[in-house]
């Protein structure tokens, strides 16, 4: 791990602390208190601290740039007076949804209505902590991290529709039954459109991936993967237009509509954090991750914290496209998701994943990389 | 994009059309509304801001956004206290009877000069007050905010009618046109009395108590005990307020056509 890491950090921040505290103690407190045991502990809970603080921090900066994108699509402004241009409005909105009763419906299930926003923030929050952002934010080097990453994505339709069963809502349980059948059509191109990206970098490891886009991203050759993995990426997000569990046009709010204050917030939250980490998805697997062109001049790449900085430019970016998605198209139906799922996206995502086979095996991947590089 | 679509084109799932095409014209709305947003932000920009509307690409004075609804604007009054003649007009005319003829500092004691006091609680804005005004002193103005925090501050007496005529805001110019076959003053001569009660109280002194001649009594008939003089009508100064009518004792002014 690069002295730079985000657990380095963390270990060394607390060993410091720990060691200072412990020499101002004595005897027998010292050696408890600077025990490795100890510092290993606390410097896990500090990185998932940094953690949460990251995600929460850039999925309330997501739903900014949201509502200033989708303002400026409809002839608006967006959030304008809190903070510079809007920017704290949404911490606004949230303390006031955390200062708010948190109530539950006479008939619903107890266990059930809390316990499901709660797991669906969970998930989406271990994906934050699963996913690389640069050489030293990752949480060390998993050999099956792609798996593993749109395995814990796949767990929210299971929370919603406990969720929205809890309820006892007919309008929360037909935006869960919704949001199962909906998984049904979209998961199966999504995993193809990955299979893609798996044949052509020869690894389930997102930093792998990332390392195999030096040369060229993505995105040229596996151009029909791309397309398939965000249109499938929408539907795993339930972003318009494929947002039909909570279609608030037919089903109140969708699953989440007996839901209030901070469970409300809970929902939201996580539906951004959502399409925040759909967005990295997107960037790791076909825009290069946290690496830039060689054509870029150095002195743009080689800041501290460059990794970083390039990675959120490029998510930001995505998730613009996301915006521009929504404020173009309309929600489909169920019947229409199902089709253009099972009758569209299938057969193209198997013909991305032949082409990839193909261009491995003929070697001429580089030809279609888009981006000039030393390598090639 | 505007054109219906063909029923082949209702069935087809065509990217084309159902992707592409809204997001061009989605993408090209954003790039025009990226440099200028169709939002005015109101406390801090307004349309009537001379600046602001050579921004925007509106000459000053110009009508804003769809229709004329600038200069024909009915907002809050002006009234000109020096020119009211007290004629009562206007609170004729309203609709909402939310005009009060209120005393204001300035006339006789024993006729004090009275000018509208307007309830914005009750207002509807119709304008139909400064149609009425004959002296064209109770005008229309382009102002639209009147937040307060009571309802008794909605009451806005002369004086403050006056403040706001002082500030020389842009007037809605629409006035009526008198007809020309408008309806008269006439009297009924045998209930005079000559008391003169009209001609005092007109505002715009066009009555005159002219001298009749004394009838001789008949044998055994008695006079009526009056004053031998009836009141004479200016048609061309009458501003048809009806006051005159409304102080006859006798009630012996009417209505009446123009012959």
């Amino acid at each position: 791990m690069s002295s730079l890491s985000l657990y380095g950090v963390s270990f060394d921040l607390v060993h410091l602390l720990l060691t200072s505290i412990g020499s101002v103690l004595p005897y027998p407190l010292d050696a408890w208190i600077t025990n490795g045991t100890l510092v290993l502990v606390l410097s896990v809970l500090v990185f998932a601290a940094i953690l949460l603080a990251a995600s929460m921090i850039n999925t309330i900066v997501l739903i900014w740039w949201e509502r200033k994108l989708l303002g400026r699509f409809m002839d608006r402004r967006g959030a304008m007076h809190v903070g510079y241009a809007g920017l704290l409005q949404n911490f606004a909105d949230g303390l006031k949804l955390f200062r708010k009763h948190t109530f539950k419906p006479a008939e619903a299930d107890t266990l059930g209505f809390f316990s499901g926003p709660t797991a669906y923030m969970v998930t989406s929050m271990i994906l934050f902590g699963v996913l690389p952002i640069s050489t030293g934010w990752n949480s060390g080097s998993l050999p099956l991290s792609l798996l593993l990453a749109l395995a814990i994505f796949s767990f929210a339709p299971l929370f919603i529709f406990v969720s929205a069963w809890s309820s006892n809502n007919k309008y929360s349980l037909m935006g869960g039954m919704r949001s199962a059948a909906q998984m049904i059509a979209y998961e199966v191109p999504l995993l193809l459109a990955v299979v893609a990206v798996v044949i052509v970098s020869g690894s389930f490891d997102l930093t792998t991936i990332v390392t195999e886009q030096q040369n060229y991203w993505f995105w040229g050759p596996l151009f029909l993967a791309l397309v398939v993995f965000v249109a499938g990426m929408l539907a795993e997000m339930e972003r318009i237009p494929f947002d039909l569990p909570e279609a608030e046009a037919e089903l109140v709010e969708g699953w989440n509509t007996e839901y209030g204050g901070m469970l409300f917030a809970f929902f939201m939250l996580a539906d951004y954090l959502r399409g925040l980490v759909g967005s990295f998805l997107v960037v790791l697997l076909f825009l290069g991750g946290w690496t830039m062109p060689s054509w870029v001049p150095g002195a743009l790449t080689n800041f501290p914290l460059a990794g970083i900085f390039w990675f959120l430019v490029k998510t930001y970016l995505v998730f613009g496209l996301f915006v521009w998605i929504r404020a173009s198209l309309p929600r489909v139906r169920t019947d229409q998701l199902l089709r253009v799922g099972w009758n569209r996206m299938i057969p193209l995502s198997l013909a991305a994943v032949f082409l990839a086979a193909a261009l491995v095996t003929v070697k001429c991947l580089p030809v279609f990389g888009c981006l000039p590089s030393p390598g090639v | 994009m505007t054109e219906p679509l063909t029923a082949t084109e209702k069935t087809s799932d065509n990217p084309i059309l159902w992707v592409a095409k809204p997001m061009v014209t989605a993408a090209r709305q954003f790039a025009r509304s990226l440099l200028h947003p169709s939002t005015v932000v109101y406390p801090f920009e307004r349309l009537e801001d001379p600046k602001f509307r050579t921004e925007v690409g509106i000459e000053s004075g110009k009508p804003i956004g769809v229709g004329p609804i600038w200069d024909n604007y009915r907002g809050v009054h002006a009234l000109n206290i020096d020119t009211c003649i007290s004629c009562n007009l206007c609170a004729f005319s309203c609709p909402d009877l939310c005009i009060d003829m209120v005393t204001v500092p300035g006339g006789d004691p024993k006729h004090p000069k009275k000018c509208p006091q307007i309830d914005y609680g009750k207002c509807s804005y119709c304008g139909f007050c400064s149609d009425a005004c004959p002296e064209g002193c109770l005008s229309m103005t382009t102002r639209y905010e009147l937040s307060v925090h009571s309802r008794r501050e909605m009451v806005f007496p002369p004086e403050k009618l006056f403040g706001i005529y002082q500030q020389k805001l842009p007037m809605n110019p629409i006035r009526v046109e008198r007809p020309a076959n408008e309806d008269r003053i006439v009297l009924e001569p045998p209930l005079c009395i000559g008391c003169n009660a009209c001609s005092r109280d007109c505002p715009t002194n066009c009555i005159t108590m002219m001298e009749i001649p004394k009838p001789e009594a008949k044998p055994g008939e008695k006079l009526p005990k009056r004053i031998w003089k009836e009141p004479v009508i200016n048609d061309s100064d009458c501003v048809r307020c009806g006051t005159c009518i409304s102080v006859c004792p006798k009630e012996c002014l009417f209505w009446g056509s123009r012959k």
